[in-house]
């Protein structure tokens, strides 16, 4: 009797491991929900089908990452018909989320082919021609967006600034020049770039054909939200449907992490190559 | 890499990209012995470029005491401890530098031999302020001729460097070289903020913006250039240390050049580090007072002879003339002459700008005046 009770307990347990260990696809299966959510520990993620994605040293074009860092990032994906979110989870300890010298950001992204084609693009962020898309998310436009100040003492706490001319006492009752008077020290802003914010979204749409020309995308349509785990990040990222991916026509999709704490930005970071993107 | 000539080296080297000079390039003289750390030129950059915010940590131009300061910290003795040393050899008369630039002994991935500085390196701007090279014993007094340790003061812009670093390392192509002036612009439109200039330039004066996500940099006041003026920090000097200009590489320089006078002929203005191999377009008179040793590993080989030009200057008149239009008018001088005791400097089309007499009218007042029948004592 008491064997067989040993033995129900065991098969218990074995059962209910096998429910909690996910085993991994090849390919990025993306399930289909009814509502999306921008939330890593939604639990509608439990259901989804899990992609561990293996990364690997971008090491084309100078300047090149020459130690590897992140070695895997654990994908999901959903879909609602129209936008499609991914889920990106994986292992960094620190958290870099402060701008500043010699400081660089946590962040990952993921890369479509803009257009659907047997003869997709090269996964280092395509090619002449065959352009993709990149909907990158960073850790600082996360804290931002939730509120953390858009200002230097939220970067250096102590320190003191006598004045800035924006904020001069004879323009205090007038906004606009204020507001062009802070343009004038600020020429990113100035000239529009949506990098430079200020920031309503922690993700940018970008297009490249190739390393060196990643340029803003004509519209901004990602959204995400990050959340520091206790070894790392889950991420995700929602962006519009690809044109023409269905279930009959798969796509493909290649992820990207960095480590700012191990000066990982720019072309210094760890990728994947294309991994099948196949609607369930 | 391309094989590029880099007249400051006396030879060829590799670089980024192939050479492309533009139609002029914009360069400058400072005469360090004139500098007296005022920081009125770091006020006047500050004021009108980087008073905005994640610009506070920002000095487009400082003034440092030398041999202690450096801003941001150690920025020229990091990059040298990099560097295999300098040696310069001689070839048909003419020095070569025969050590290896930040480009030949860039590391395997990287665009460029660099480093990067933590914002703690900005923290402290006038660090070694006044701080001499040795210790004063206690009891010590002025002697002069000099016996005294030495300092003196460095101001620096951007040089904006005929082979710039910060434009060979930026991988995305968003720092360019206006072909009309040589002035070396971040586009803030295509900066991503990777900070690899920050690492590529070894005068490290490019600035990362945290509140733009960009780096910025000197823009050398273009938009006073493009109107015939000099640069906020040359036009507010009270030492009147600077003159800005155009220079000629050495085959085309022009006596009535003032920049190409004093760099191409006369050599008294030498480019700083030159070893780094960028083709610094700011050109230093070296201080006449600090011992050789210590300024030609900063500014070449060529600092004793330009010492030597330097106090023989009141023997010079040419020299004498053109040190004296230094500050002299806000405009650029593109030409300028000496007639007689006078200085005059001119606009291209040779219209003249300022003139300046360089010899004042002296007066030996006799100690006995006949006048009011007094003796009056002689003060200096």
């Amino acid at each position: 009797m008491r064997f067989i009770t040993w033995l129900t307990i065991l098969a218990l347990l074995f059962a209910t491991s096998c429910t909690k260990v996910q085993v991994p696809t090849v390919e990025v299966n993306v399930t289909q929900v009814k509502e999306l959510t921008l939330d890593p520990n939604a639990a509608v993620w439990d259901a989804v089908s899990l992609h561990a994605s293996k990364m690997i040293l971008q090491d084309l074009v100078e300047p090149r990452l020459l130690e590897p860092s992140t070695p895997e990032v654990m994908v999901k994906a959903i879909t609602n018909g129209s936008e499609i979110a991914f889920r990106l989870e994986w292992l960094d300890e620190s958290q870099s989320d402060m701008p500043g010298p010699r400081h660089f950001i946590d962040g990952c992204a993921v890369q479509l082919p803009s257009k659907l084609d047997p003869n997709v693009p090269a996964p280092q962020m395509g090619e002449v021609g065959k352009t993709v898309e990149i909907s990158y998310w960073r850790a600082d436009w996360q804290a931002i967006v939730e509120g953390r100040a858009d200002n230097i003492n939220a970067i250096y706490p102590n320190a003191s600034i006598d004045h800035y001319p924006a904020e001069a006492k004879p323009l205090e009752n007038n906004p606009q020049a204020q507001a062009e008077t802070a343009a004038r020290y600020a020429p990113a802003r100035a000239l529009g770039s949506r990098r430079s914010g200020p920031r309503e979204q922690p993700v940018e749409d970008l297009i490249a054909e190739g390393p060196s020309t990643l340029s803003p995308a004509p519209n901004s349509f990602s959204k995400g939200k990050g959340v520091k785990t206790a070894k790392g990040w889950a991420v995700v990222i929602s962006r519009p449907m690809p044109t023409g991916f269905s279930a009959a026509t798969p796509s493909q999709i290649a992820f990207a992490v960095w480590e700012g704490s191990h000066i990982e930005v720019g072309a210094r970071k760890m990728r994947t190559g294309w991994v099948p993107l196949i609607l369930k | 890499m391309a094989r590029v000539n880099n007249w400051q080296l006396g030879r060829e080297m590799s670089y980024w990209y192939p050479e492309s000079r533009p139609q002029k390039q914009f360069a400058a003289v400072f005469d360090t012995n004139k500098c007296i750390a005022c920081q009125t030129c770091t006020l006047a950059c500050k004021t009108t470029w980087t008073s905005g915010k994640g610009q506070e940590y920002m000095l487009w131009n400082n003034v440092e005491s030398k041999p202690y300061g450096s801003y941001p910290l150690a920025w020229d003795l990091n990059l040298l401890s990099l560097l295999d040393g300098q040696n310069w050899g001689e070839e048909n008369g003419q020095s070569v530098y025969k050590g290896s630039t930040i480009f030949e002994s860039a590391p395997a991935g990287e665009r460029v031999l660099g480093w990067r500085p933590e914002d703690e390196d900005y923290a402290y701007p006038n660090v070694g302020e006044d701080d001499c090279a040795g210790g004063i014993e206690h009891g010590a007094s002025i002697e002069i001729p000099h016996a005294m340790a030495w300092f003196y003061y460095l101001a620096r812009i951007c040089n904006h460097c005929t082979y710039p670093g910060c434009l060979a390392s930026c991988p995305r192509g968003s720092i360019y070289k206006r072909p009309e002036d040589g002035i070396v612009l971040v586009d803030q439109n295509r900066c991503r903020g990777y900070q690899e200039c920050v690492r590529g330039c070894p005068y490290k004066k490019v600035f990362f913006n945290p509140m733009t996500s960009t780096s910025e940099k000197c823009i050398a006041c273009y938009p006073k250039i493009e109107q015939g003026l000099s640069p906020q920090c040359f036009a507010n000097c009270i030492g009147k240390i600077r003159v800005a200009g155009f220079i000629n590489t050495p085959d085309k320089a022009e006596a009535d050049n003032p920049i190409d006078y004093l760099v191409h002929i006369k050599k008294v203005a030498l480019p700083l580090f030159p070893q780094f191999g960028l083709e610094p377009n700011v050109y230093y008179i070296p201080p006449i007072h600090v011992p050789t040793a210590f300024t030609r590993q900063m500014f070449g080989p060529g600092t004793d002879k330009a010492v030597e030009i330097y106090r023989n200057a009141p023997n010079d008149q040419d020299l004498t003339s053109l040190l004296g239009l230094f500050g002299s008018t806000e405009a650029i001088m593109r030409k300028w002459k000496r007639v007689g005791d006078k200085a005059i400097g001119m606009d291209e089309n040779g219209k003249e700008l300022v003139n300046v007499p360089f010899k004042e009218p002296v007066h030996i007042r006799p100690a006995y005046d006949k006048l009011y029948q007094i003796t009056r004592t002689n003060c200096p």
